[in-house]
């Protein structure tokens, strides 16, 4: 019996390893459900992994939505063209205050077999808007990622054109998914709506 | 089957449940205990996903949730796809 009460002591002292967000959302109903069970030395351990896990995502889902503002699709369009994809967007966001920001944007991307280019046009708000030219040489694989070497060229508003070179690590399984998302999302789809249907889908 | 997200879906899918109903449900119907940690871990997991929600109705500590549309579709897909797997081992094992 003493046992018992020294690991639900042990137990609440563990929950407090929880991340802060993640304990004002569960923290009271976790503790319930900590004083009804009869716990074990490996709920002890579970407990203490479950916090580590939290604190690994931490910044996900249940601390976004406190600090994230309103993210609504207003419009979206995706195209098949020869060797490649074009994907035409309307996102607006909508802070806390209620001041909204319109952006749009363009993307048409290429593959060339070893090597692909990707133009994406954007503007946000009243801002002029801008468009990058990507030139990418594909890399070595691993797992679901590919490391490509690029060469990114911004066309700025003034006129200007700022060349960057960087090694990015592309998500392969991404135009898979946007493959099968893209028959499934619809215009007036919130942030949250569009997050549940990737989650469903990866 | 021993993914606590589809064991806790599985058992709300019979009812509204808080957490320790939940335990006590998937250790009948499936004998796996799950402990406090994992149960959360898939509380929170599915929440996000939006497949179970929290009731409001909650008078003390004890939160209950209960299935959404999209987490009741999901669980259906999953059992089916459990289904077409447990046939076709069942196929191969009576050939074997």
């Amino acid at each position: 019996m003493r046992e018992e009460a020294s690991r639900k002591y042990l137990a609440r002292w563990l929950a407090h390893l929880y991340p802060r967000e993640w304990r004002a959302r569960y923290g009271r109903e976790f503790a319930a459900l900590l004083d009804d069970t009869n716990l074990t030395w490996r709920d002890l351990f579970g407990v203490t992994a479950g916090a580590l896990r939290m604190r690994l995502r931490k910044g996900g889902n249940y601390a976004m939505q406190e600090t994230t503002p309103l993210v609504r699709l207003l419009d979206m369009a995706c195209r098949d063209v020869p060797q490649g994809y074009e994907l035409e967007s309307s996102v607006e966001f909508t802070t806390h205050a209620g001041n909204k920001t319109l952006v749009r944007s363009f993307c048409r991307q290429i593959d060339l077999g070893d090597s692909y280019v990707r133009i994406d046009h954007r503007s946000r708000g009243t801002d002029p808007a801008q468009t990058y030219i990507v030139f990418g040489t594909k890399g070595e694989v691993d797992g679901d990622f590919r490391t490509d070497q690029t060469e990114m060229l911004a066309l700025r508003a003034d006129g200007t054109v700022q060349r960057t070179e960087q090694t990015v690590k592309t998500w392969l399984k991404y135009d898979a998914i946007l493959d099968r998302m893209r028959i499934k999302l619809r215009s007036g789809m919130t942030a949250d709506e569009i997050f549940r249907q990737f989650r469903a889908q990866s | 089957m021993s993914d606590p997200t589809l064991l806790v879906l599985a058992s709300l899918a019979d009812g509204d449940k808080h957490g320790y109903a939940m335990m006590v449900d998937i250790q009948r119907f499936a004998g796996v205990r799950l402990g406090p940690g994992t149960l959360y871990g898939a509380i929170t997991r599915l929440e996000q996903r939006g497949w179970i929600r929290p009731l409001k109705a909650a008078q003390d500590r004890r939160q209950p949730y209960t299935l959404s549309g999209d987490g009741r579709r999901y669980l259906e897909e999953q059992l089916s796809e459990l289904n077409q797997i447990v046939r076709t081992g069942r196929r191969r094992l009576k050939h074997a």
